[in-house]
């Protein structure tokens, strides 16, 4: 009796697992198949992008688009742009928001300055971008610093920052004190404490708070759409863009470009997705 | 020689221990500071421009208005159109994502744990720019030569104009949104399935609770913080949903698609009238800060 109901719940287990494999191999299909869609569409010629039926492998596989949007039009500047921007704003916010999210994790303030601080700086993060884009372009305007890095990399990090000193605050929350307390025990300064055996640990949580905000930096459209209309200052979203143009769309360059574009990020979470997730687990979970 | 250095390290000694003393406020201020000047400004600035009328002449003066733009959203039906839009957006949206990134994730922590590379498979999504995920959906749903019409012909279902028709625009921006942040928040369950302490599920086996039961009871409190966040982040970005209407509907047809981001943009570039589109900005300001700080409060996210 025991035995047939044992292995009856063990058919049931299969069954539970099959239909689990199953939903997961659903999900991962409809994840990749657009990604493929636009690696596949990268390497038509344009007549067989329109192809009907459509091509679901290129026939005529050719990289002309990758040549148009790299070697003709200046994808590669736009790409730079992106890149040094997006790297502007991570060191920016990553640096002050560990050092703030540090304080706000390990002092005491006069009259519950961290609670009222915390929130505050939480709050900031809650201006969408379209709020702050006419006082931002006023104000670029005024100093003349429409069509500059210096000017995106300065509205990233209004909402960079809050985020990065969020995840680490509650990063530094998670890391015992004692580590810290014994090493100023041993003679270190309080700012050594925290930089030679807080900030080593965090590792994990720099990490994380690191690749969201480089994600954030480097695919941000509509900012960059309003204080940017130079090539020589404009981001790959812009470019990308750029090419629906009132009469065509330039589907195969954009969908070369598009498809690179994501091509470092991903990589880069390939190695550090270790990190990612553990970052993640220490860091946002426990707000 | 030894003498020197001890005097140097006494006058460094000062400033070092004025700075020790005031580390708690040295290592705030940078990022207090920045915050400061990158929103207080542009608040106050925006709240002065939302009072006057703002011609698109840059040579003539503003004119004071006091309260006459907010006065006008009471009667814009363009804006409650808008406003009407945004709140099935931000619902529907993260509702559907939040359902499937936590299945998702309970299927993935329970059956293939091990296989890490998957879980930065299913991210990829998210890490692809915005724009260019527009961009493709647009060509998925080209309604003569698209993708997906190809797959509903074969299945023997009816093509559809998808995102080009009334009745089906909105569902199409829905379906590419959570095509891409599904990922988000799947990323964040994962992650709070994992920092699960594993004796209070030895407790509820040993007392023959169902798992459906072990569900309700434990996993959704422990992950209780982790939902609250994950919510919090994803409303606050539908809300500000531009990119994908911008380029697959351009809020249309029929304004059905039309979300305040779009509706600001129109007004401050298209209309040239930024003194208005800041009294909708500080509107959606207004009820995105009020919304999270109710909900802050509520899932006691600040102590």
């Amino acid at each position: 009796m025991a035995m047939i109901f044992k292995t009856r719940s063990r058919s049931r287990e299969t069954l539970l697992r099959l239909a689990a494999y199953g939903t997961i191999l659903v999900a991962l299909v409809l994840t990749l198949f657009p990604v493929y869609w636009i690696a596949a569409n990268s390497f038509k010629f344009d007549i067989d992008i329109f192809a009907v039926p459509p091509e679901w492998v290129p026939r005529n596989p050719t990289l002309k688009h990758y040549d148009q949007a790299f070697i003709e039009r200046p994808f590669l500047r736009y790409a730079l742009n992106s890149f040094l921007v997006a790297v502007g704003t991570t060191a920016i916010a990553v640096i002050f928001g560990t050092m703030a999210g540090y304080a706000l994790a390990r002092f005491t303030y006069p009259r519950q300055w961290r609670k009222h601080v915390s929130f505050w700086i939480l709050s900031t993060r809650m201006m969408p971008p379209i709020v702050s884009i006419i006082p931002l372009y006023l104000f670029f305007n005024y100093f003349d610093m429409l069509n500059t890095k210096a000017a995106l990399i300065i509205a990233y990090t209004a909402f960079n920052l809050p985020f990065a000193t969020w995840m680490m605050k509650s990063y530094f929350q998670d890391l015992p004190v004692e580590l810290e307390e014994a090493a100023i025990v041993d003679g270190d300064t309080r700012w050594g404490a925290f930089l030679h055996v807080a900030l080593p640990l965090a590792r994990p949580g720099l990490a994380a708070t690191a690749i969201f905000c480089l994600i954030i930096s480097w695919n941000e459209f509509l900012l960059a759409l309003v204080i940017t209309l130079t090539e020589q200052s404009q981001t790959l979203p812009i470019g990308i863009a750029g090419r629906v143009t009132q009469y065509t769309t330039y589907w195969g360059e954009i969908s070369a470009a598009g498809f690179m574009a994501c091509v470092p990020i991903v990589i880069f979470a390939f190695i550090v997705q270790k990190h990612l997730v553990r970052g993640l687990s220490l860091g946002a979970v426990k707000g | 020689m030894k003498s020197s250095s001890a005097a140097s390290l006494e006058t460094g000694g000062r400033f070092e221990r004025w700075a020790e003393r005031r580390l708690r406020y040295l290592m705030l201020a940078p990022a207090v500071l920045i915050l400061l000047a990158l929103t207080i400004f542009p608040s106050l600035y925006m709240f002065y421009a939302a009072v006057h009328r703002i011609s698109p002449n840059p040579d003539l003066p503003w004119q004071f208005v006091g309260a006459a733009n907010f006065a006008r959203l009471l009667s814009d039906g363009q804006f409650q159109v808008a406003l009407r839009n945004t709140a099935i957006f931000t619902t529907v949206a993260v509702s559907v994502e939040f359902l499937l990134g936590l299945g998702l994730a309970l299927l993935l922590d329970k059956y293939i744990r091990r296989l890490t590379f998957l879980k930065t498979v299913l991210m990829v999504p998210m890490m692809l720019p915005p724009i260019a995920v527009a961009i493709t959906w647009k060509l998925i749903y080209e309604p003569q030569f698209g993708v997906l019409n190809e797959i509903m012909y074969r299945l023997g279902l009816p093509t559809q104009a998808w995102a080009g028709d009334v009745d089906l625009a909105m569902f199409s921006i829905i379906v590419a949104d959570v095509w891409q942040w599904t990922p988000f928040i799947f990323l964040l369950m994962l992650a709070g399935l994992a920092s699960l302490p594993v004796e209070p599920y030895e407790a509820a086996e040993l007392d023959g609770a169902s798992s459906w039961r072990q569900f309700w009871d434990l996993t959704i409190p422990f992950l209780k913080p982790v939902i609250a966040i994950a919510l919090l982040l994803r409303v606050m970005d539908a809300l500000r949903l531009f990119d994908l209407v911008f380029i697959l509907t351009g809020g249309g047809p029929a304004d059905r698609t039309k979300v305040l981001s779009l509706y600001i943009y129109q007004v401050a570039y298209r209309f040239a009238d930024p003194g208005y589109a800041a009294a909708i900005s500080l509107f959606v300001l207004f009820v995105t800060v009020v919304l999270s700080t109710w909900f802050m409060k509520r899932m006691r996210l600040v102590e």
